[in-house]
């Protein structure tokens, strides 16, 4: 396989989910550019995702449906004519996130899967056709939030009689028995906070979203790292996450590309790229981004070494055709950083086999 | 109950832009995601969040579903538990601290299955597990099942960050040899 065991444990731990932030925000550029790798990534995630049948079923609030229905119509009322609003959907936007057509390892990947999805459909919390219905979840529910009724947080027992032999779950599901009480008023603490939170919702959602993702990756490269023939990408991020462009910077030549992967401009609107340094006095203009999906500029070759590996990109809503005195108008809405396409080498202590 | 067949024949109609489609996707599988990220999660604002999230890029990258690559409720769950992942390593430090012993609720209550309702790629996934040390074990599932960091993982376990890497390193190579691949 072309991928050298690095990339093999990176992949498995970004799906697993112990990768920081800095490494899943490498990971993801690496999956933007990579359609191979992003499928390496896929299968440790889709393989992993077994695991999920045994998390217990819990009912999300109405409120949640609202809130989905009222953002799926917004978005189809910005990306379209009011006229076309109502009748039609969003267009499938290009697939920068889940480019999920290049199978890995086809054989293993594709074998099991009709049994596989059988079960999982068998799970009991599927066919719920009543948004407010929760009844039969309740058990998998109770367990883990209303436990201190200890009678209902050992009725999984019974489940687990048979399986034994697997793994060691069964050690697992013991423990977690005896600990049952403890949990039960942990849980009831919980439920409390949870509570609290319904009812102080202004203070909540939006408290820990991250601002704007401006993405902290520091280019591990030292000394003049542009010297070498090495490629430099960055992701430019908006609030939702996932990628709106993808730059390109090629080491040797400081040519650039931007890529276009998730966002459109108004009627109107240009995308302009900025490129804000510390060492600049304010931000300098790459231009505009053309309506195609690439676009290429050598212009990133005026510009220092450290200048292009320190700086944020950021993209900004300008009047069609930029900015007119060449300094943005707007906050960006999209932005990141460069970072060097190859990961980081894992430390390992010797490892013991 | 909807089979798998009729799940993926749902997200088809979804990516046509059926509303009605995308509404009884909704009902079948709200319940699974919104466990599973509330689980990593553990406070219902950040989790509703992301079940919004996810339901609109479901609804935008529908397209995008692959049957031959995923079973429909692990590829939804895959994007749901990812934005949560996202989340809890953007605060991170701080829930170990605040919240020590809930951690250990939610390390050892994943709802037990039966055998019969486990898919084979399940089972087969748990025998790899299963190969592990015992520790090792408890290490994948508890990053698994709680998206606990590796710093959160070195406190549960009193070892080095660096040793847990290592650990967690060579437990999914070690699961990869296992599952033949």
């Amino acid at each position: 396989m072309a991928y050298s065991e690095d990339h093999i444990a990176l992949a498995a731990e970004y799906a697993l989910g112990t990768l920081d932030a800095d490494e899943r925000a490498q990971v993801e550029t690496m999956m933007a550019v990579d359609e191979a790798f992003a499928a390496i990534v896929q299968a440790w995630s889709f393989r992993l995702g077994g695991l999920n049948q045994m998390v217990g079923s819990l009912e999300p609030r109405p409120i949640v449906w609202e809130n989905i229905r009222s953002e799926i119509a917004r978005t189809a009322r910005a990306q379209q004519p009011p006229a076309l609003a109502e009748a039609s959907p969003p267009p499938p936007p290009p697939a920068p996130e889940l480019p999920a057509s290049e199978p890995a390892e086809p054989a293993t990947e594709a074998a099991p899967i009709p049994a596989g999805s059988q079960a999982e459909a068998a799970s009991p919390d599927m066919p719920r056709p009543e948004p407010d219905a929760l009844p039969d979840v309740a058990p998998q529910f109770i367990p883990q939030v209303h436990a201190p009724d200890l009678a209902v947080v050992r009725a999984p027992e019974a489940a687990v009689v048979d399986d034994g032999n697997v793994i060691r779950l069964e050690g697992r599901v013991k423990r977690w028995r005896s600990i049952a009480s403890v949990a039960g008023a942990l849980a009831a603490a919980l439920l409390v906070t949870l509570s609290l939170q319904i009812f102080l919702p202004d203070a909540l959602p939006n408290g820990l979203r991250p601002a704007p993702r401006i993405q902290t990756v520091e280019v591990k490269v030292p000394a003049a790292p542009l010297a070498a023939p090495a490629q430099y990408v960055a992701l430019l991020q908006g609030q939702a996450g996932g990628p709106a462009f993808i730059l390109t910077v090629d080491g040797a030549t400081r040519n650039f590309t931007v890529r276009k992967v998730g966002a459109t401009p108004e009627p109107g609107k240009s995308f302009e790229l900025w490129l804000i340094s510390d060492k600049l006095p304010r931000p300098r203009s790459l231009g505009v981004i053309g309506s195609g999906d690439f676009t290429a500029r050598p212009l990133l070759a005026s510009y220092d070494a450290e200048v292009v590996n320190d700086a944020t990109y950021a993209v900004t809503v300008e009047q069609a055709g930029g900015s007119p005195d060449g300094r943005p108008t707007s906050a960006p809405v999209f932005s990141g950083k460069l970072i060097e396409t190859v990961p980081p080498s894992q430390p390992q202590a010797p490892a013991k086999k | 109950m909807l089979t798998p067949a009729e799940l993926v024949g749902l997200i088809e109609a979804v990516a046509k832009g059926d509303q009605a489609a995308f509404e009884r996707l909704y009902a079948a599988t709200r319940a699974k995601l919104y466990g599973v990220v509330l689980r990593i999660l553990r406070r219902q604002d950040l989790a509703e969040e992301v079940i919004q999230e996810t339901y609109v890029k479901i609804w935008n990258g529908a397209g995008r579903f692959d049957p031959a690559l995923s079973s429909p409720i692990t590829w939804m769950a895959s994007i749901a538990r990812n934005r949560a992942i996202d989340i809890v390593r953007k605060k991170s430090e701080t829930s170990i601290e605040e919240e020590p012993q809930a951690m250990e609720v939610a390390a050892d209550s994943p709802d037990p299955l039966a055998r019969r309702e486990m898919t084979e790629e399940l089972k087969r996934l748990l025998e790899c597990i299963g190969r592990l040390e015992p520790d090792r074990q408890r290490l994948v599932l508890l990053a698994y099942y709680n998206g606990w960091s590796r710093e959160q993982l070195a406190e549960k376990f009193a070892a080095p960050v660096n040793t847990v890497k290592t650990w967690l390193r060579r437990s999914m190579l070690d699961i990869r040899e296992c599952l033949g691949l």
